[in-house]
C-alpha cells in the first residue's frame, strides 16, 4: 500500500493575546492508501487542529504535511487551496451544506469548484445510489433529516474522488440510528472505493468501525 | 435551483429588492437628468428650425434663454435695406416662472410678417390682435386650451386663446409684438430681428455684410443662436456630469453595503467554499456575479422607472424627456460597473477570510 498522508513532527502554537498556546506538540503520523483511521481523545487535545493542518486549512508552526506526494506546508496559500480542491474532501460535524441549494446543487457546486464546470453524472449517480440519496436530490438541507444531511455532505466530499476524506466528528450531531447509518456509509465508501478516511470521533462504537485508532492527549499521539 | 448566485438572490428577497432598487435609483436619476436635458434641448432646436430665418440680429449679451428687449426697432427697416436681405422680422422672447416646476416662454411677434417668413400656419381661429389675445401651438392646445379658452401667462395675466397654429416654432404661445412691448414697458424695442435672405447659400456673406454695416451688434446664424441648452446655460454640462457621477456612486454604495451585509451573513458559507478548495478568484467571481445579477435587475427596473417617471412628469408639467441611446448605454454601464466595483471590496474581503475562523462563525 502506498503512503497517502505523512505528518512529520507537526507542531502548532496559537497566539492568544500575548500568550502562546501549544495545540500540537510534535505529531508524526503515516496513513496508507485505503486506510480508515479514527482519531480519538478528549476535547482540546488537538484533534481538530491536526485535521485542519492535514487539510491545509491551517499552516503548522513546525513540521511538514505531505499529501499524495505533495508538500502542503511548503506550498503557497493558492497552492494549498489547489491541493485541497484536488485531493481532500471534508465532512464536518455540522454538515455545512449550503442551505439555499438542493442536495444535488451542493454536489454540483463541489463538482464546479473541482473541475471548472466539469460534470460527471455517472460518478454522481453512483455515489448517490450508494448513499441511498436518489430520492432526496431535489430537497434543500432544511427539508432533510440530520442523517440525510450528513450523507449529502459525505457525497459532496467524495464526489470528486479525493485522495483522502477528513471527517471531523461526523456523527457528533446525529442520533444513534442515523450515526450507525452514516458510519455504515463511511465503511462502504472505504470498502468499495478504497477511500482513505481520517475520522475524528468521541464515539467508541464509531471508532470500532475503523481499521486503526490513534489516541491523542495534550497535543501528542499516545 | 443549482446556481449559488440565483439561489442566494431568491433566498433573501428583501435584501435583494433593496439592492435592486438602489441600482435602479441611480439609473433612473441618470436617465431623467440626461433625458430632460436632451428633451428640452432638442425641443428648443426643433422649434427653432421652423423659424426658417438664416440670420439673427441682436444686441451683445442677449441669450436665447433669458428675457431681453433691448434692440431698437429701427434696425428692422435698416436690415431690410441691405443687399441680399429678403425680410426682417422683430421678435420679443420673454421667459417667466411657470407653475411649481420651472420656466415657460412666450413670444411677441408681428403675426403677418412672422408667418410669411416661417412655415407656420393657423389650423384654427386667427392671429393675435388685441393686447389680451394669444395664439398657441397644437402641443399647448392639446393640454385643454381650445380656441376661446382663457390662458394664464406671465404668472397671473389672463389671455384669450384666439388661434392655434402648426407646426411648433419658437415659444408655444405668441402675442402681438405691441402687446409684448406694452407688457415689458419696452416701446420701440425687441429681443432680436430674424433675417431671411434671398439666397440661403450667401447667408455667411450677408451676415458679414450686416456686421460690417452695423458693428457693435451681434450677428449670428440661426443654428448658432439657438444652441443646445447644455451650451446656453453656463456650467450645465458640468452639473450633468456631477449628477451622473453621483448616481454612479449611489449605485456602487448600495451594492457595496448589500454585498458587505451578505458576506457577513455568509461568512460560514465562505469558509465551506474554502474548505472545498474554492480559490480566491472563484469566491470573488461568485460574489461579483451576484452583484452583476442584482445590478442587471436594477438596470431593468431603473429603465422602467425612468420611462414611467418621464411619462408622468411630462403629463403633469409638459417637460419633455428624450432617452437617447448614448445615455441609455451610459446608464447601463454606470449601473453594471457601479455594482461590480461596489462588490469588489466585500468580495476581496471574503476571499481573504481565514477558512478555520470562517467555519467557526456563528
Amino acid at each position: 500500500m502506498a503512503t497517502i498522508l505523512k505528518a512529520e513532527d507537526l507542531e502548532k502554537v496559537y497566539r492568544v493575546g500575548k500568550v502562546d498556546v501549544p495545540a500540537l506538540r510534535g505529531i508524526t503520523l503515516t496513513v496508507q492508501e485505503g486506510e480508515f483511521l479514527a482519531v480519538m481523545g478528549p476535547s482540546g487535545c488537538g484533534k481538530s487542529t491536526m485535521l485542519h493542518l492535514m487539510g491545509g486549512l491551517l499552516t503548522p508552526t513546525k513540521g511538514r504535511v505531505i499529501i499524495d506526494g505533495e508538500d502542503l506546508t511548503a506550498a503557497s496559500d493558492a497552492r494549498r487551496t489547489d491541493i485541497r480542491r484536488r485531493k481532500i474532501g471534508f465532512v464536518f460535524q455540522r454538515f455545512n451544506l449550503f442551505p439555499t441549494l438542493t442536495a444535488e446543487g451542493n454536489l454540483r457546486l463541489a463538482e464546479r469548484i473541482h473541475g471548472n464546470g466539469a460534470d460527471d453524472p455517472d460518478r454522481r449517480r453512483e455515489i448517490l445510489s450508494m448513499l441511498k440519496l436518489e430520492d432526496k436530490m431535489h430537497h434543500k438541507p432544511l427539508e432533510l433529516s440530520g442523517g440525510e444531511q450528513q450523507r449529502v455532505a459525505l457525497a459532496r466530499a467524495v464526489v470528486n474522488r479525493p485522495a483522502i476524506v477528513l471527517a471531523d466528528e461526523p456523527t457528533g450531531n446525529l442520533d444513534t440510528e442515523s450515526s450507525a447509518l452514516v458510519l455504515k456509509m463511511f465503511r462502504e465508501l472505504n470498502d468499495r472505493f478504497n477511500q482513505t478516511i481520517i475520522m475524528i470521533t468521541h464515539n467508541p462504537e464509531a471508532a470500532a468501525a475503523c481499521q486503526r485508532i490513534i489516541q491523542m492527549r495534550d497535543g501528542h499521539i499516545v | 435551483m443549482d446556481s449559488l448566485v440565483i439561489s442566494n438572490i431568491r433566498q433573501r428577497p428583501l435584501r435583494s429588492a433593496i439592492s435592486v432598487f438602489g441600482v435602479a435609483l441611480g439609473v433612473t436619476l441618470v436617465m431623467l437628468f440626461t433625458g430632460l436635458s436632451r428633451g428640452m434641448s432638442d425641443d428648443l432646436q426643433r422649434r427653432s428650425a421652423n423659424v426658417r430665418a438664416e440670420i439673427v440680429f441682436t444686441r451683445p449679451g442677449s441669450l436665447a434663454t433669458s428675457t431681453t428687449a433691448n434692440l431698437s426697432m429701427k434696425y428692422v427697416d435698416l436690415l431690410k435695406q441691405i443687399d441680399g436681405v429678403e425680410a426682417a422680422v422683430p421678435v420679443i422672447r420673454h421667459f417667466y416662472p411657470s407653475g411649481p416646476w420651472g420656466v415657460d416662454q412666450v413670444e411677441g411677434v408681428d403675426w403677418d410678417s412672422f408667418t410669411r417668413m416661417s412655415n407656420i400656419r393657423l389650423v384654427q381661429g386667427r392671429g393675435p390682435k388685441a393686447f389680451d389675445e394669444v395664439v398657441i401651438d397644437e402641443a399647448k392646445a392639446s393640454r385643454n386650451h381650445p380656441v376661446g379658452s382663457s390662458l394664464k401667462l406671465f404668472g397671473d395675466k389672463d389671455l384669450r386663446v384666439v388661434g392655434i397654429y402648426a407646426p411648433e416654432s419658437g415659444a408655444r404661445a405668441k402675442l402681438s409684438l405691441e402687446a409684448m412691448q406694452d407688457f415689458l414697458e419696452a416701446p420701440g424695442k425687441c429681443s432680436y430681428v430674424l433675417v431671411k435672405v434671398t439666397n440661403p447659400a450667401e447667408q455667411v456673406a450677408i451676415a458679414r455684410r450686416i456686421n460690417e454695416k452695423y458693428p457693435g451688434n451681434t450677428v449670428q446664424l440661426t443654428g448658432d443662436f439657438f444652441p443646445s441648452i447644455e451650451k446656453s446655460i453656463p456650467g450645465l454640462a458640468i452639473f450633468m456630469r456631477v449628477l451622473v457621477a453621483l448616481a454612479a456612486i449611489v449605485s456602487a454604495l448600495v451594492v457595496m453595503l448589500a454585498m458587505h451585509t451578505t458576506i457577513t451573513e455568509r461568512t460560514r458559507e465562505i469558509g465551506i467554499l474554502k474548505a472545498m478548495g474554492a480559490s480566491r478568484r472563484y469566491i470573488i467571481s461568485e460574489i461579483e456575479r451576484e452583484a452583476l445579477a442584482i445590478s442587471f435587475l436594477g438596470l431593468l427596473v431603473g429603465f422602467a422607472l425612468a420611462a414611467l417617471a418621464g411619462f408622468f412628469i411630462h403629463k403633469a408639467t409638459g417637460l419633455i424627456f428624450e432617452f437617447g441611446p448614448w445615455w441609455v448605454l451610459t446608464a447601463a454601464v454606470i449601473g453594471l460597473v457601479g455594482g461590480a466595483l461596489g462588490a469588489l471590496y466585500p468580495a476581496a474581503r471574503a476571499a481573504n477570510l481565514d477558512p478555520v475562523t470562517a467555519l467557526a462563525y456563528e
